[in-house]
């Protein structure tokens, strides 16, 4: 579960407010899709979950913990997937892996096994004993994938984690999310891509200026649009100022 | 021209950030606070450069009598020249070769020459920064003690803004000779560190030749003669010759000769690199990303075989630290090979007669007390162990992926005590090889090897410590090329300056302990406790620093 309660976060000294008291929930075994324009504060919001960055105000509770204060608990139940795959070119895929479960505390068995299984969904298996840097972008997006569904965490938060994948991995990721929920799990995720966001989430919410424009089921926000057609238009209707 | 101009006004701006460090202390006003650290840092070498101006004086005065003054200028460019060659390789290969804007580069359409001259500015304004602390001061007491004219200045502005170009021009073509056949290999990383190492080991061999001692007829014999003091130092790099008639003559026509010749040459070098360029760059560059892949599918036991079972995290996080740091070959050139090569620069140094303070009491072992020379020994080990970019930029060097850092569920201070052992570990390798040079080359006995590199191993933890807490304080993350994570960066610089200031505190602090009447083993104890102290704390509050600066650090 993620609750975010009135959270704020400015950057050049409050000049530029890039998340504008926010405050939303993603209960358990829920999908929540993330939606907004460029630089409407997805990402801020995204890193502000998963510590990267502080919050200038509010607070943020990963399955009912404080972030800020208890931060070691909130991340050890937490994977983290960013936009970018900028992860150490240096190692081979297999050692990042292993650096993963080590961090993570995932013990050999289940590091053997799960490791295996998503190697093989993201057919992986022949580069990962080498170097990072021999892979393509999407191979890259792949390891990370692979890293943070290797700690089976309770949380996954994921950056437009389709971007780059191939559409059979891409479907592999989007079976392995529901798989998650299913199993009463949380995911939040922001993506671009509509029709990812309309076919895979439980609710959605769409951010703004760093303000959440709307928040729901499909079905909630087209009420809210007074449009009944798709995610697209209301998307383009609660963000075109 | 104006495509050229362009390209050297992005590349200047790109790497100097001056628009960066202007919007961050003007726009968000963030960083304030580093202003009065870093006027701090460099007012460590404030003394070294005091001593650094005696010592020209000195050098002045001794020389006049014989005529033989113009060798201060000859020794000082010289001395700045060679600097600017040896380390200017490593430098030339980062910024022509590794900087991550050349992907961007190579699509524009722009020709390789006009990349190169962009790319060669950058380092030539670097080159400026290192060579105006050896060279202005040489300048400055030669014009002042021999009381020169206008012409002087204006000619010995001229001589330090042509100075690095014939040397950068130099290992330009020999890296770019180099890198047109390692990118044809398949172990590129491996053949670029051990090119490195050749035309390193070139480079050292040809200074110390120029430095090779010879016997006192010899010697007389060259002060007796006009300037032949400058003929034979600068005999195997004429430039610095020409450099030092040109000032040494003026404008006089002989003056203009040796002007044509300095300007002549370093005009030729730097077309015959363009032109190099012209030809191999590119194909020494496009290309060099690309690394041998194995695709070798991993059977159920080799994955089960490779596969961790699971270690703590602070080893977890040594690990990744020993693998990036020694699988970078920038990073590997900057780190371990520099504390296994320092002592032998050093060495080196010494054997050709070339040596001044701390380093010629060495000389001097099996005749000074035994409380002296174990403190100077533990000096030279701890400075070849800690004197080197590795725990200043622990932090830095993790760049753009430092976000994984603050994802995993490891605390910092944990994460800062699998850094902080990987930097020790370094240091130690440098204590070790000073060590082992001190007994080969001084016979150094147990009875003062041992308590010296005991000295020298609490010292480097005091070290260590301080040096990751300068680069916590602000670790350098956005940097496009690994020479900036680590060469170029500010940090590395500030924590060297503290070392050398604190070194300094340290020998006056025992030298009043001693005239108090400690002295002996009394002294060595009490220094030991001193050092263990000072590590204890600076371990403490380094890692209940990062624990503070962890979450504000914006990844």
């Amino acid at each position: 579960m993620i609750e975010l309660q009135d959270v704020s976060k400015s950057y050049n000294k409050g000049a530029v407010r890039a998340v504008d008291r926010l405050t939303l929930t993603v209960r358990p075994g829920e999908i929540f899709g993330f939606l907004g324009p460029n630089g409407a504060g997805k990402t801020t919001t995204i890193k502000m979950i998963v510590g990267i960055l502080k919050p200038d105000a509010g607070r943020i509770l990963v399955d009912g913990k404080d972030n800020q204060r208890e931060a070691l608990a909130t991340k050890a139940v937490t994977a983290y997937v960013p936009d970018e795959p900028e992860i150490y070119e240096r190692l081979t895929g297999l050692e990042y892996l292993n650096f993963i479960g080590d961090v993570y505390g995932v013990a050999k068995k289940d590091r053997l096994e799960r490791i295996e299984r998503w190697l093989e969904a993201f057919e992986l298996q022949r580069a990962v004993g080498d170097p990072i840097q021999t892979y393509s972008h999407g191979m890259r997006q792949k390891i990370v994938l692979t890293g943070a569904l290797l700690v089976e965490p309770r949380t996954f938060v994921l950056d437009e984690p389709m971007v780059g994948l191939d559409p059979r991995s891409a479907h592999q990721l989007k079976e392995a999310m529901r798989a998650h929920c299913d199993k009463g799990g949380t995911l939040f995720f922001s993506t671009h891509v509509m029709e990812v966001a309309e076919r895979l989430c439980d609710r959605i919410g769409i951010i703004h200026h760093g303000r959440l424009a709307a928040e729901g089921t499909l079905d909630e926000l087209r009420r809210q649009a007074k449009d009944t057609a798709s995610l697209e238009n209301i998307f383009l209707q609660l963000t075109e100022k | 021209m104006k495509r050229t101009l362009a390209l050297l006004r992005v590349a200047l701006r790109s790497n100097f950030g001056l628009t960066l460090v202007r919007h961050r202390l003007l726009v968000e006003k963030r960083d304030r606070w580093m202003v009065p650290l870093i006027l701090l840092g460099v007012a460590g070498f404030v003394p070294l450069v005091l001593a650094y101006i005696e010592f020209l004086k000195f050098m002045f005065d001794a020389l006049q009598p014989a005529g033989q003054e113009t060798t201060v200028l000859t020794l000082a460019i010289l001395a700045g020249q060679l600097l600017v060659l040896i380390f200017g390789l490593y430098y030339v290969l980062s910024v022509f070769y590794f900087s991550r804007d050349l992907e961007f580069l190579v699509s524009l359409p722009v020709r390789p020459s006009e990349v190169m001259l962009s790319k060669f500015a950058v380092i030539l304004v670097n080159e400026y920064l290192t060579t105006a602390l050896i060279v202005i001061p040489a300048f400055v007491v030669f014009g002042l003690l021999a009381k020169r004219g206008p012409d002087y200045w204006v000619l010995a502005a001229l001589v330090f803004l042509l100075l690095p170009v014939i040397p950068i021009a130099l290992a330009g073509l020999l890296i770019v000779g180099m890198m047109r056949v390692v990118n044809v290999s398949r172990k590129k990383d491996f053949f670029i560190l051990a090119g490195s190492l050749v035309l390193l080991a070139a480079a050292l061999l040809a200074q110390f030749s120029l430095a090779r001692t010879r016997d006192m007829g010899e010697v007389m014999s060259l002060f007796t003669a006009r300037d032949g003091l400058v003929q034979v130092v600068g005999a195997k790099f004429p430039p610095c010759i020409w450099a030092s008639r040109l000032l040494g003559e003026g404008l006089t026509v002989r003056g203009l000769g040796f002007l044509a010749l300095f300007g002549g040459g370093s005009v030729v070098l730097l077309l015959l690199l363009m032109g190099i360029a012209e030809r191999l760059f590119y194909r020494g560059l496009v290309g060099l990303g690309e690394r041998a892949a194995g695709r070798r599918r991993l059977s159920k036991a080799d994955l089960g075989a490779r596969i961790s079972a699971g270690r703590r995290p602070v080893r977890a996080v040594f690990g990744r630290e020993w693998r990036l740091m020694n699988r970078t070959p920038l990073f590997l050139l900057n780190g371990i090979m520099s504390v296994v090569l320092v002592p032998v620069i050093l060495l080196l140094a010494l054997k050709a007669g070339d040596a001044s303070g701390p380093l010629l009491a060495l000389r001097s072992f099996g005749t000074m007390d035994a409380a002296t020379e174990i403190l100077i020994a533990a000096v030279f080990f701890t400075v070849c162990g800690t004197l080197n970019g590795t725990a200043s930029s622990t932090y830095s060097r993790e760049g753009r992926q430092f976000w994984l850092s603050k994802v995993i569920p490891v605390s910092p201070a944990q994460q800062t005590l699998g850094k902080f052992l990987h930097s020790y570990l370094v240091a130690a390798l440098g204590t070790v090889a000073g060590a082992a040079v001190s007994v080969v080359l001084f016979r150094l006995g147990a009875g003062r090897l041992v308590p010296a590199i005991l000295l020298s191993l609490i010292g480097g933890v005091f070290f260590s410590a301080l040096s990751m807490t300068v680069d916590l304080a602000r670790p350098l993350l956005k940097w496009m090329n690994p020479q900036k994570a680590i060469k170029q960066n500010l940090n590395v610089l500030i924590a060297l300056a503290l070392e050398i200031g604190l070194l300094f505190v340290l020998g006056y602090l025992i030298k009043a302990v001693r005239s108090a009447g400690l002295d002996g083993s009394g002294l060595i104890v009490a220094v030991f406790a001193l050092l263990a102290l000072l590590s204890a704390a600076s371990l403490a509050f380094l890692f209940r620093f990062a624990e503070k600066r962890y979450p504000l650090i914006a990844a």
